[in-house]
């Protein structure tokens, strides 16, 4: 990527946002219009396909469907899990976003997660019970964003220092975080009244994120939420956001206008680690408030998904995260109401990613 | 049997279903492709040959399916990433999560029926070496297969033009394009193939040694068949000593367990992960000229 590009570098370097040029080349919206009809298109057929095979396992597909909303959105209690729920995949998710805008591949959300969660298991049952429940709250969150940071860190250190893709190390690194959070909840943190269950001892109340309003949202969504706001602003408002996107578009020409490369590389996989940790220590201290061998249930890797389907930009990543969530909430009432294995969410999961995959070479054409 | 043979000989079973995903997975990344949907093809391949020899009965018919099953997956990984020109880690991330879901879905029919699992065949001769003819030469075909093929991949890569392409295609594909050679078609027929080897694994685990069939059974072993083919920098033969290794450090927790050994599972588990980061961090300069460079530039390229 690097030494091919050097040829184009040799004119003056101003560093531009990288734009879809053919966008602003043709200005009559024809072209655009006939790329949204064949994406819509496109979902239509992922979700006939989803019925279809639905259908195969004798369910009604329309009253799937049905239950697939009512289950996520449409009464206030359904509509705040899905909220919960999402909180942890738009933050992975984020995680995703960030390195992505400089050329980065972090598909270590997974592992990021749950360092966050497990480090904030162990600040809040440690200290939960004798201070007081801000205290622990802030304790826990920037234990969480500073274990992810490190975990994300690892990979990027290992990339610049080392050259080893960041790819493979974030992926291997989800595993270890897996094995590592497996051996404390089997041994030295198992709950010793937990009746033998592999989990940590409860969270203490006083350090559980409140809930507010008397619904089953947390202080947590509102932090998310902020979280959320601040990468947005980040990546959109500040030169530091700019600067990634050069490097992503050609890391060569900002190194040649006098960017530090490595460091930016370096600092968008921090942030990102820390955002994705953060996510992992909400959703323990908000959600679970218990530590178990289920705690992520691959929210990693569909907020690696989240993010693609995004296409890496701050807000649509975030709306594509709390799709995936009602998504993934619905296979619950999908087992309870039509009699279908949970997990045939994850085939929606694939096919509607499926969409923009398929249609890459539409888009540059349109 | 004492307690290493025992774990030695778990190794090789299990190791059997890292091997041949892994070098499925070798055989992608030759080619330039990486395909993460490797867990999928095993998915696919362990529901597909259970389906088949629990109801025709027939174990061969069963392995074929495990191959097919495998196969369908690859070809779609193609579609998406070679035709479509779409990203390869989405890519297979998202076959996974496919494949975990069809197979949840119509695996549920399967969970009830028993197969009898592929007969061991101990080898005349060989399996009388003592100590070593036991752990190697007393197993299922598949096991057998596992070895031939390290063999057979060694002499296409490098002593054949087959070879030759196939490692071009994953270093330069615009040369070989340029040479006459049709670089989409290799890659395709590469990755096709490899997932096919994948969904093998997923019939060694399913019809070959566990005689059952679990949701989400492969349980990331076709991920670990990712790791071992970067901790054998893209070698058939570490491919081989890696896939066994691993499989030996899966099987022996579960054994020093049995044995009233207190060990923790989860920190030998992570030990081959952390073998493979410590490679790639040693090798990742030195060993560039065997990184197939179409392999670093289709994942540098920003998603």
């Amino acid at each position: 990527m690097t030494a091919t590009e050097t040829a184009v570098v040799t004119a003056p370097p101003t560093p531009e946002p990288v734009r879809e040029p053919t966008q602003l080349r043709r200005f009559s919206g024809s072209p655009r219009l006939r790329y949204a009809a064949i994406v819509l298109a496109g979902y239509v057929i992922a979700l006939v396909l989803f019925g279809f095979i639905a259908w195969l396992k004798d369910a009604e597909p329309f009253s799937m469907f049905r239950t697939m909303i009512d289950t996520t959105l449409l009464n206030s209690s359904s509509l705040q899990q899905t909220v919960l729920r999402a909180v942890p995949i738009a933050l992975a998710a984020l995680a995703v976003t960030i390195p992505a805008r400089a050329g980065l591949v972090n598909v270590g959300g997974e592992g990021q997660l749950i360092i966050g969660a497990v480090v904030a298991t162990g600040v809040g049952v440690a200290i939960g019970d004798d201070v007081p429940g801000i205290v622990s709250w802030t304790a826990m969150c920037l234990g969480g964003a500073l274990g992810g940071a490190i975990w994300a860190g690892l990979s990027a250190l290992m990339r610049t220092v080392l050259g080893a893709n960041e790819a493979v190390t974030t992926l291997l690194l989800n595993f270890i975080a897996t094995d590592v959070m497996l051996y404390l909840l089997y041994e030295p943190w198992k709950d010793p009244d937990g009746s033998g269950q592999p989990q940590s001892r409860p969270l203490p109340k006083d350090a559980i994120l409140p809930k507010l309003f008397g619904s089953d949202i947390n202080l947590g969504v509102f932090i998310a939420l902020a979280a959320v706001g601040l990468v947005w602003f980040l990546l959109t408002k500040t030169t530091w956001g700019f600067a990634l996107r050069v490097v992503g578009g050609n890391s060569e020409a900002a190194r040649r206008s006098g960017m530090n490369v490595n460091r930016l590389l370096l600092s968008s996989m921090f942030v990102g680690g820390a955002i994705a940790g953060l996510g992992g220590a909400l959703n323990f201290a908000g959600v679970d408030a218990q530590l178990h061998p289920s705690a992520t249930l691959t929210y990693g890797y569909v907020a690696f998904l989240a993010s693609f389907l995004g296409r890496h930009k701050p807000l649509q990543v975030f709306g594509a995260a709390v799709l995936f969530s009602a998504i993934a909430l619905s296979g619950n009432g999908l087992q309870i109401n039509d009699n279908l294995d949970g997990a045939i969410v994850d085939i929606l999961l694939a096919l509607i990613v499926a969409v923009p995959l398929v249609l890459v070479k539409f888009r540059r054409r349109a | 049997m004492n307690g290493i043979e025992q774990s030695l000989v778990g190794g090789v079973e299990g190791g059997t279903a890292i091997l041949l995903p892994a070098l499925g997975e070798l055989i992608g990344q030759r080619a330039g492709v990486i395909n993460l949907g490797s867990e999928g093809a095993m998915l696919s391949g362990a529901l597909g040959s259970y389906a088949v020899a629990s109801s025709t009965g027939n174990l061969v018919y069963g392995v074929l399916a495990g191959f097919v099953g495998g196969a369908i997956v690859g070809l779609l990984h193609s579609w998406l990433t070679i035709r479509r020109g779409g990203d390869q880690v989405a890519s297979g991330l998202l076959l996974w999560f496919l494949a975990l879901g069809v197979t949840s879905v119509f695996g549920a029919d399967y969970k009830d029926s028993i197969v009898d699992p592929l007969k061991e065949y101990a080898i005349p001769g060989l399996s009388s070496i003592p100590w070593v003819g036991p752990i190697l030469f007393d197993h299922n075909l598949l096991v057998y297969l596992g070895y031939v093929l390290v063999g057979v991949i060694w002499f296409v890569f490098y002593r054949t033009r087959i070879g030759l392409t196939l490692r071009a295609t994953g270093e330069r594909p615009e040369v070989v394009s340029a040479t006459g050679g049709r670089p989409q078609l290799v890659q395709i027929t590469a990755v096709t193939l490899g997932a096919a080897l994948g969904g093998l694994g997923g019939a060694q685990l399913s019809i070959g040694f566990v005689g059952n069939w679990t949701n989400n059974m492969t349980n990331g072993y076709g991920f670990v068949a990712v790791a071992v083919v970067l901790f054998a920098a893209w070698r058939p033969v570490y491919v081989l000593a890696g896939s066994y290794l691993f499989g030996v450090v899966l099987a022996t927790a579960p054994v020093l367990q049995a044995h009233q050994v207190a060990v923790n599972q989860y920190l030998l588990d992570a030990l081959p992960y952390l073998a493979t980061l410590l490679v790639l961090a040693l090798f990742a300069r030195r060993g560039k000229s065997e990184t197939p460079e179409a392999l670093v530039r289709s994942l540098n390229r920003s998603t």
